[in-house]
This record gives C-alpha cells, sequence and structure tokens, in this order.
C-alpha cells in the first residue's frame, strides 16, 4: 500500500468524531508535499472519497489535485467536481483549514470566468459563503467573488440572498470595498437605489489612507445613483477620510458637471452635459446610469409643481418640464402615479391633473405594522451597538492605545453615532 | 433536470410563484454543469418575471438566452415583445403583442392569466389615475372594443356622457383595518420599558 | 394710473417746503422722482469730484442726448474750476465737438494748470523734505495731507490714497486721526475700494474721543455704501438709518441726504420684515427727516406697510429709471426690487386661506401667468406655504398636518438610523483590524 492510498485509508477512518478530524488535519498538513508530488493521481483517488463525509480529506486532495495549470478541456469536469464538492461538503470540517477552502473557491470563480458561464459558479460559490462564513455578519472573501458572478451572469436577484445579511465584521478591507462596489452595482441593477446608495456610500466614506480604483469608481457611480433617487449629492460626511474628500473629485469631473448641471433643473443643460461627457461616460460603463439620471430629471420636475400646485394643465405641465406635448405629459404623469412617485388624478376633459398630498394617514394596521418592524429593528441595533461598545471598552489593544488615563471608553468618542440618536 | 416544482406550480396556478422556482432551479442546473439553455423552458421564465411585474428580471433573463435559442423559438420573441412593451409602457402595446401570437398549450394559460391579471391592473391604474378618460383610451388601457371597455366600467359604476364619449371615474372608498390587537398594546408596553432602561 | 400721475409731484412740492434747511429749499429740491431726472438739480446736491463722476455716469448710461449732453456740460463746466486736466480730455472727448467750440479741449488751459501742478508739486516736495529733516512731525503730517490733497485734486487717486495713508504715523491728536480716516474713506469711495472704507470707518469708530455728530454721521453713510456694495442690504439698510440728520450736506462731496433715505429705504423695504419696518423706519424719527426729502420713497414705503402693494408697486416702477443712474444703486436696483417684490406677494397672501390670482394679478400689475411662475418660485423656495390651483387660478394656503408629517420624520430617522449605525459599525470593524488600505496591496 503506497503512502498515497495510506492517506485515503486514514481520511476514511478518521473522519467522523472531532477529536479525529483535528488528528487527521494534523496528519493532512504533514502530508501535503506527498500531495503535491502525486498531483495526476488524486482526481482518481478522490472517487474512494465522499465529499459530505470525508471533506477535510476531500478539501486537501481537491486542491493539491487542481493547484497545477487547468487545461480547456480539464475546466469542465473539474468545475463540476469543485461545485458537487461545495454543495455537499460539511461546513465544521472545511472551516478547519479555511485557506484551502478559499483557495478551491476561487479556483471556481477562476474557471467559470474562463469559461465564460458565470451563472455556473453562482449556487455553489452561495454556499460556500453560507458555509465559511462563522456568522451572517461576518463579511468572507467569497462574497466580492460571488456578487461578481451575479454581476457578470446579470443574475442580480441571486445576489440578495447573500446581501440581505447585515455585515459587520470584515477582515480585509479590500474585500470589503469589492463587496460594496459589487454590492451598489447589484442594487443598481435591481433599481433599488436606496440600498445601491448605502452600499456605495460605505466605499466613499471607508477609512482609507491612499485612494483607491474602487473608491474613485464607486464615486462616480454615488454621485449618479444620488442624483436618481434624490437628485443632489451630500456633502461628504465628517467622517470621511481626508484623502477621499480632497481627491474623489478631481477624479470624477464630468460627474460634477452633471451635478451642477442637474441643479439648473433644466433637461437641455442636462443633455449637453451629457453628450460633452459621453466618451467619458461610455469608458465608466455609466451610459446606462447616466440616462437614468436625465429621466429622473422630469419626474423630479414634475414631482416639484406637486408641491406647488393643486391643478396644473397638461399643456402646462408639458412646457414647464420641458416635454413635447400635452399627451406626452399625461404619461409621464400616468407613469409616476403607477409608480407611487406622486399622488394625482388626470382629468381628460378638461385636460387637467390636480395632485394630492401623501394619503397616507398612519393609521392602518399596515402602517402600524411598518412602524413596529422599524422600532424592533432599531432596538435590536442599539443592543448590537451597545455589545460592540462594550467588547471594545474591555479590548486589552484598545485600552493600551488610549492610555489609562482614561477611566472607559465612552460611547460618544467612538464614532460619529449622531447624538440624537443616542 | 426536475421540474416538477415548476410543472406543479403551473398546473395548481400559482402563477407567481413561478419566477423564482425557475431562477433557482437555472442556479443549480447550472451549477451541476448541465447545459441547460436548450431544454429551458425561456417563455415560461419569462412570463413568470412578467406575472409578478419584475420586468427588469426578465430584461436581464432576456439577454443571456442565447441568440440561436431566440432565433429558433419564436414564442421566446412573442413572450419578450410583452415585456418590452411593458418596459416602455406601452399600455396598449402589451395587449397587442398578447393578441398577437398563437401561443403554445403549455404556455397558452399562462399568458392568459397573466392578460387578465394585466387588465386587472389597468383597470385599477385608470381607477386610481383617472376622474375623467375618454372611451377611446379606456378601450387601448383595457385592450378591448371600445363598447366592451364602455360595459366594463359601467359594471364599476363609472358613467360615460355619450356626446363627449368621456367616461367619469367612480372612486372606490378605501377600506383599511384600523383595529388594533391586544399584543400591540403589549408590545407598546416594551418600547416604554425599553426606552425606559 | 394717470390720476396718480399729478399725486406725486403736488407731494413733492408740498412735502419738501417741510423739508430740513428750508432755508435752503430750492437746492433741496427733490431729485429722486417720477419725473425726467433733473440733470441741474442732481448735481447741485453733490461737490467735487463726485459730482463730476455722477455726472458722466448719467452721460454714460441715460441713453438720450439730450440729457447726456447736458450732463456732459455741467461736467465740462464742473472740470474746468479744478485741476484734474485728463479728466477734462475725457470728458471732451464724450462729448465730441457736440457742444460748440467752448467745449472743445482747452489746452492752453491745461499747460497752465499742469505747468502750475508741477510747480506747486515741486513746492510741496521741498517743504516735506524740510519737514522731514527737522522731524517736524505735525508738518510732516501737514506735508503729506497736501500731497494727498494735491493728487486728489488732480485725480491721481493712488498717490493720494498713499500720501493720506501716510500721515497716520504723524497723527498726534485724535482729530488728525479723524481727518485721515476721512480723507482714505474719501479716496476709497471714490475708487471703489470698499474693503479700504470698511477699515478706516473701524479705525474712526475706534477713536477714544467722542465724534461730533456730522462725523459720525459721515461714517454711517460710508458703512452703508460699503454693506450696500458688498450687496448686504439688511446691514446697510441699518447704517443709513442710523445715519443722524446732522449730516445735511456737510457730506456732499460723497452721499446727499437723498440718497440716504432712498438707499434706506429700499434697503430696509427688501430686508426687514413687519415689526422691523414699522420699529426702524416707520417709526424712526431721526429718518423720518430724511424722508421727507424723498416722498415718493416714503409714500411707497407706506404703501408696502399699508398693503397697498399696487400703489407701492407704481412708485418704485417710475422710480426705476432714476436710480438706475444713481453711481451706486445701480447695480442692486434689480436685486432690491425682485426682493421688495417677492416680499410684498409674501405678505399679501399671508393672511388668505384662499387667494384670486386675477385680483392678486392686477394688485401686482401682472398678468396670472407671470403671477403664478412667481408664486410657483416662493412656493419652491418655501417662502410660501400654499399651493395653486391653475385650473381655477386660486391660491390656498397649506397647513402642514403636524400628525402625519411626525410619523413621516419618524421612520424617515428610523431608516437613517438604521443605515447610519450599520455603516458605522463596518467602519469600526475596519479600524478595529487596522486595516487601512496602507496595509492592502495596490488594487
Amino acid at each position: 500500500m503506497d503512502s498515497v492510498d495510506a492517506l485515503i485509508a486514514q481520511i476514511q477512518g478518521l473522519s467522523s468524531s472531532p477529536e479525529d478530524i483535528n488528528a487527521l488535519h494534523t496528519h493532512l498538513n504533514q502530508s501535503e508535499e506527498l500531495l503535491l508530488s502525486n498531483v495526476n493521481r488524486l482526481a482518481n483517488s478522490l472517487e474512494q472519497l465522499d465529499p459530505s463525509k470525508h471533506s477535510l480529506g476531500y478539501l486537501y486532495l481537491l486542491e493539491a489535485s487542481t493547484s497545477g495549470p487547468i487545461s480547456r478541456e480539464q475546466s469542465g469536469e473539474i468545475v463540476r467536481c469543485i461545485a458537487r464538492f461545495i454543495m455537499t461538503c460539511e461546513a465544521e470540517q472545511i472551516r478547519l483549514a479555511p485557506e484551502k477552502f478559499l483557495s478551491v473557491c476561487k479556483r471556481l470563480k477562476d474557471q467559470v470566468m474562463l469559461l465564460q458561464v458565470p451563472i455556473q459558479g453562482i449556487a455553489p460559490l452561495r454556499g460556500a459563503v453560507h458555509k465559511l462564513q462563522s456568522s451572517p455578519e461576518h463579511l468572507t472573501p467569497l462574497h466580492p467573488d460571488f456578487l461578481l458572478l451575479c454581476i457578470m451572469a446579470k443574475c442580480y436577484k441571486a445576489g440578495r440572498s447573500v446581501l440581505s445579511d447585515d455585515i459587520i465584521e470584515v477582515d480585509q478591507p479590500k474585500d470589503f470595498f469589492l463587496y460594496c462596489y459589487y454590492g451598489g452595482m447589484i442594487h443598481v441593477g435591481l433599481k433599488n437605489f436606496r440600498k445601491a446608495l448605502e452600499y456605495l456610500h460605505n466605499v466613499v466614506t471607508a477609512p482609507m489612507t491612499s485612494l483607491n480604483a474602487i473608491a474613485i469608481e464607486a464615486y462616480k457611480k454615488y454621485i449618479l445613483v444620488s442624483l436618481i433617487y434624490s437628485g443632489q449629492v451630500p456633502a461628504f460626511p465628517k467622517y470621511t477620510s481626508s484623502v477621499a474628500q480632497r481627491n474623489l473629485k478631481c477624479y470624477s469631473q464630468p460627474y460634477i458637471d452633471l451635478v451642477s448641471s442637474y441643479a439648473t433643473g433644466k433637461i437641455s443643460e442636462l443633455e449637453t452635459c451629457f453628450e460633452a461627457n459621453m466618451e467619458k461616460y461610455k469608458s465608466d460603463n455609466n451610459v446606462g446610469l447616466v440616462k437614468q439620471v436625465l429621466s429622473s430629471l422630469s419626474k423630479r420636475n414634475i414631482q416639484r409643481l406637486t408641491q406647488t400646485y393643486l391643478t396644473l394643465s397638461l399643456q402646462d405641465i408639458a412646457n414647464l418640464v420641458q416635454l413635447g406635448n400635452s399627451k406626452q405629459a399625461e404619461m409621464h404623469v400616468l407613469e409616476m402615479i403607477q409608480d407611487g412617485e406622486i399622488f394625482a388624478t388626470i382629468n381628460q376633459k378638461d385636460g387637467m391633473v390636480s395632485f394630492h398630498e401623501d394619503p397616507e394617514q398612519y393609521k392602518s394596521c399596515e402602517m402600524i405594522e411598518r412602524i413596529d418592524s422599524s422600532i424592533q429593528r432599531v432596538m435590536a441595533l442599539t443592543k448590537t451597538l451597545h455589545a460592540i461598545d462594550e467588547r471594545i471598552s474591555c479590548d486589552p489593544a484598545y485600552l493600551a492605545k488610549m492610555g489609562r488615563e482614561r477611566p472607559r471608553f465612552d460611547l460618544d468618542d467612538f464614532d460619529s453615532v449622531p447624538q440624537k440618536f443616542l | 433536470m426536475d421540474f416538477s416544482l415548476l410543472s406543479e406550480a403551473l398546473s395548481s396556478k400559482s402563477y407567481e410563484k413561478v419566477s423564482e422556482i425557475c431562477d433557482e432551479l437555472m442556479l443549480q442546473a447550472a451549477a451541476q454543469g448541465i447545459n441547460f439553455q436548450d431544454e429551458w423552458p425561456h417563455a415560461i421564465h419569462l412570463l413568470g418575471h412578467l406575472y409578478i411585474n419584475d420586468v427588469n428580471s426578465a430584461r436581464f433573463l432576456w439577454k443571456s438566452i442565447p441568440l440561436l435559442i431566440k432565433e429558433n423559438q419564436p414564442e421566446i420573441v412573442a413572450v419578450w415583445k410583452i415585456g418590452q412593451r411593458l418596459w416602455t409602457r406601452d399600455y396598449a402595446g402589451v395587449h397587442e403583442a398578447v393578441r398577437g401570437f398563437n401561443w403554445s398549450s403549455d404556455v397558452l394559460n399562462f399568458v392568459v392569466a397573466f392578460s387578465e391579471k394585466y387588465t386587472k391592473k389597468m383597470f385599477d391604474l385608470l381607477l386610481s389615475a383617472y376622474s375623467t378618460i375618454s372611451v377611446a383610451d379606456t378601450a387601448l388601457f383595457l385592450g378591448m372594443s371600445e363598447e366592451d371597455a364602455t360595459n366594463y366600467a359601467l359594471q364599476y359604476g363609472w358613467t360615460v356622457d355619450p356626446a363627449s364619449k368621456m367616461l367619469t371615474v367612480k372612486k372606490l372608498p378605501v377600506v383599511r383595518e384600523q383595529k388594533l390587537e391586544p399584543s400591540k398594546l403589549q408590545r407598546l408596553t416594551e418600547y416604554v420599558f425599553h426606552l425606559e432602561h | 394710473m394717470e390720476a396718480e400721475e399729478d399725486g406725486p409731484t403736488s407731494m413733492v412740492d408740498a412735502m419738501s417746503a417741510n423739508g430740513l434747511n428750508s432755508g435752503e429749499e430750492s437746492r433741496l429740491k427733490p431729485i429722486i422722482s417720477s419725473e425726467q431726472m433733473d440733470v441741474e438739480a442732481y448735481a447741485s446736491l453733490y461737490s467735487g469730484r463726485t459730482k463730476i463722476m455722477r455726472l458722466i455716469f448719467i452721460a454714460d448710461r441715460c441713453g438720450n442726448q439730450t440729457m447726456q449732453l447736458e450732463a456732459l456740460r455741467m461736467a465740462y463746466d464742473e472740470i474746468k474750476k479744478g485741476e484734474n486736466t485728463q479728466l477734462c480730455r475725457e470728458v471732451v472727448q464724450k462729448i465730441g465737438g457736440r457742444l460748440g467750440p467752448a467745449y472743445e479741449m482747452d489746452n492752453d488751459w491745461a499747460n497752465i494748470v499742469d505747468r502750475r501742478a508741477e510747480l506747486r508739486k515741486e513746492k510741496l516736495d521741498n517743504e516735506l523734505n524740510g519737514y522731514r529733516t527737522n522731524l517736524i512731525k505735525e508738518s510732516i503730517r501737514m506735508g503729506h495731507n497736501d500731497f494727498g490733497d494735491f493728487y486728489y485734486a488732480h485725480g491721481a487717486l493712488g498717490d493720494a490714497f498713499k500720501n493720506y495713508i501716510r500721515t497716520r504715523d504723524y497723527c498726534t491728536t485724535a482729530k488728525h486721526i479723524i481727518q485721515m480716516c476721512l480723507n482714505v474713506i474719501l479716496v476709497s469711495i471714490e475708487m471703489g475700494q470698499f474693503v479700504h472704507v470698511a477699515n478706516y470707518v473701524n479705525k474712526a469708530d475706534q477713536n477714544p474721543d467722542a465724534l461730533d455728530p456730522t462725523t459720525v454721521a459721515k461714517l454711517k453713510c460710508a458703512a452703508g455704501l460699503t454693506h450696500l456694495e458688498g450687496k448686504k442690504y439688511k446691514l446697510a439698510a441699518r447704517k443709513f438709518l442710523e445715519t443722524g440728520i446732522e449730516l445735511g450736506n456737510n457730506y456732499s462731496e460723497v452721499i446727499a441726504p437723498q440718497d440716504v433715505a432712498t438707499y434706506g429705504g429700499l434697503c430696509a423695504l427688501a430686508c426687514f420684515d413687519r415689526t422691523e419696518l414699522k420699529n426702524k423706519v416707520i417709526d424712526n424719527v431721526n429718518f423720518r427727516n430724511f424722508l421727507e426729502l424723498v416722498p415718493e420713497v416714503r409714500e411707497l414705503i407706506h404703501d408696502f406697510y399699508s398693503s397697498r402693494y399696487a400703489s407701492c408697486l407704481e412708485y418704485l416702477e417710475n422710480l426705476k429709471a432714476n436710480l438706475l443712474l444713481d453711481i451706486h444703486l445701480y447695480d442692486h436696483v434689480e436685486t432690491l426690487y425682485s426682493q421688495i417684490r417677492h416680499k410684498a406677494i409674501i405678505q399679501y397672501t399671508h393672511p388668505f386661506i384662499s387667494v384670486d390670482l386675477h385680483t392678486m394679478a392686477s394688485a401686482f400689475k401682472t398678468d396670472v401667468i407671470g403671477l403664478e411662475k412667481e408664486l410657483e418660485a416662493l412656493i419652491t423656495d418655501n417662502q410660501i406655504q400654499a399651493r395653486i390651483d391653475s385650473h381655477n387660478k386660486i391660491l390656498y394656503a397649506r397647513h402642514a398636518d403636524q400628525r402625519n408629517a411626525t410619523f413621516q420624520r419618524v421612520l424617515q430617522t428610523g431608516v437613517e438610523f438604521d443605515r447610519d449605525v450599520r455603516s458605522m459599525l463596518l467602519r469600526a470593524s475596519l479600524v478595529k483590524h487596522e486595516y487601512s488600505l496602507r496595509a492592502a496591496r495596490k488594487i
């Protein structure tokens, strides 16, 4: 019996109790050289193992057997094999060797990208994220990869399953930047601009000591999404790194121009700006978003009219908002009523529109339910906040840094928790 | 591929579930490395998105369908035509697109269900967005003849002025549940407690 | 409108009889009126350089040949009394022979003046050097001061400014300092350097000795002009309103009391709320004296306060052409007018639940379409809480529903809290791991 077979036997024997698996882990670490020198045989050996039972051992063998260069012919089979493993492996076991697991997952991602079938990696990576995560609050290096595949495959909805978790623990800033950037793009794809803004905002305002390309691209999108969502771009909050505050705008001039022409409220001016900077937007892959910015201006102008008028003729709307004719104005208004963006009724007989106040009376059970869930959420967040505060105030590293003269860490000094919230 | 969930949803007319089932099935099939595109029920999948008014997803799905398949299966193109009209808010065009294809038996029921739902939705939209509207426009929105549209509207208490061919919309009183359950009061107590401690 | 045309003029005559310094009533004939400007009467209010500059300004802008030539003729006559040959050349050029041989360039005169100036300058120079060697402080001050006067008279404002400033180190009494300040202020106003004006007004104000009322009034005017120039209309209004009646004609090289009434009145209308307008303008006994000089401004202020907007706006409209010929005010007329109009519109709508736009439009001398636009801008700007029923042409006041607004705000705050806390925790996590990008490799 040669040594690979012996190792297989050991894996088969030592994969049930936690103690056995620990012992196996040590043994596997010692056998890395053996595995690497027998790469070609490993594919066959894998067939003797059950990925769901012998997960740890399978992982080591799989990692070693795919570590060499992969030919195009092998590629398909390897992808299937890794996918099967990820879907069936046992989380407890693979978490003992997270680097190996990551390495296998990355390989899967690289291969599906290479084969131009990103959709093939979505379900496996989704499983991988959940298996690797110690808690749903934990950001893994697989998060950005998963989101990237969703974007490449245009399966934006699939991205939601991972994005719906509230991440608050980050190990690697690069993971964080990419995660937020891709998360922003997915929400843009889903036209969920409020959420998109949140993700992009996190990139732009993240602590950083030097500017990175992700932040710059995120800032461009942040500007566009802000315009679509609220018609203006908020100033940097004070916790934004000085690097970002100082430099981001210099890299985004065509976008800053867009903001100022948007502020004039004139479609024609916005269109001029759009055409002048077309090439830049194109090379940034932002033309689609910029077009949405353009169409949001008409809507915003109509919305402004609802603040001013109780009734207004369709013709006046067309004139005030620079639309071709009253029929187009009617269609715009109708669209906005349909989307719940304004409250109005159209009177075709007189060619008039009546604008109403928001009919919400905040009395319905549905609304109470909404308020209730909002309160629940805020309370839960407050609890998390206090727990983390406590943890940090007990953290030896933190205490050492802050010095002993400060008796206790005060929440107010921690970060910019707005006073009103505390 | 195991389409049993999908067939079950279709046969029980739980059309609102179709899009989610198809999305997930597709991811699973892809993960197994199956070349699913050729036998994939794209038309149903697209309709599933449209049925729950997720034109956005339908659009992305459409973009991901290989060209060859689109060329060989005119029904997929026909479904997307509906999606396109929805996307551009060509309200009347949707009805045309629905009528403009000889749907296969698999798809027919689903299209009919979609069309009924859409007509209902359009009527609700007219109800909320108009105080008066011409008979001609009503017919376009509802995808009916002027006569049918008028009768449909009259059923709901609208009135018609035959001279100007204008319908006057009758608004429905909004009924909203306003009763408070005791559990809510319990909650309220908890909140106050939370605030005080 | 026709009827009202006569009103003001007759009132003007009656008022001027009661105006201040009634002995000089012919000189103080109101100039700012709705009639075409009487250039001669206007010019008679001023003296020195400003008189000439104001005439040239009028000539440049009036767009009316008769008036233009009249202004230039007077400017020419005035210049010939002084020593500024350069300015004379400029005016002659502007006249371009249109006033006959009497108003050509008088080269003999210019040569004599220039030669005399040369000698005078030499003399002043020698004197000053003498004082310097002997270190007689007061004489050095006088020497610089004479130089300042000399340059000022010859139109070399920059040199005049420098010399006046130089006297500063040799001032020994409070009176000297005040004199120095007033000189610097005068030159700076002529140069349009209002930063200096502000500085030296401050310096003069800091003088420990009590200033005489005339000086105080002059300083208020100078400060008022500075604020006006800086578009700080509210502050400008305050300064003009505080200007004492002692000003009289004592500051004619800068400003006439009529100007104080006009500038102060318009700035106050544009910026003050009703109470302020009542307390600081209408009930201001001191300022009333100024307003008497320009009855139209007084009337329009009263009209505004009594909500007679049509009449108020009509006065304003009639005054406009003349105000645009004012060297200090012209640039601010449009802004002040639109602010006054906005305030009028806001005040007009304030007490009503609903307002008929037709009625309102006629009150504001506009059509309904124009009024809708104005109202739209003011509502958008949240200056009027109302909405327009464009179908029936009625403006309805809008009363915010406090309860709904509160609910809305609560939900909004909840969403923001949620978002902010999560994003904060994320940042904290990044900081905690001390993984700033420095540690990360380039991407």
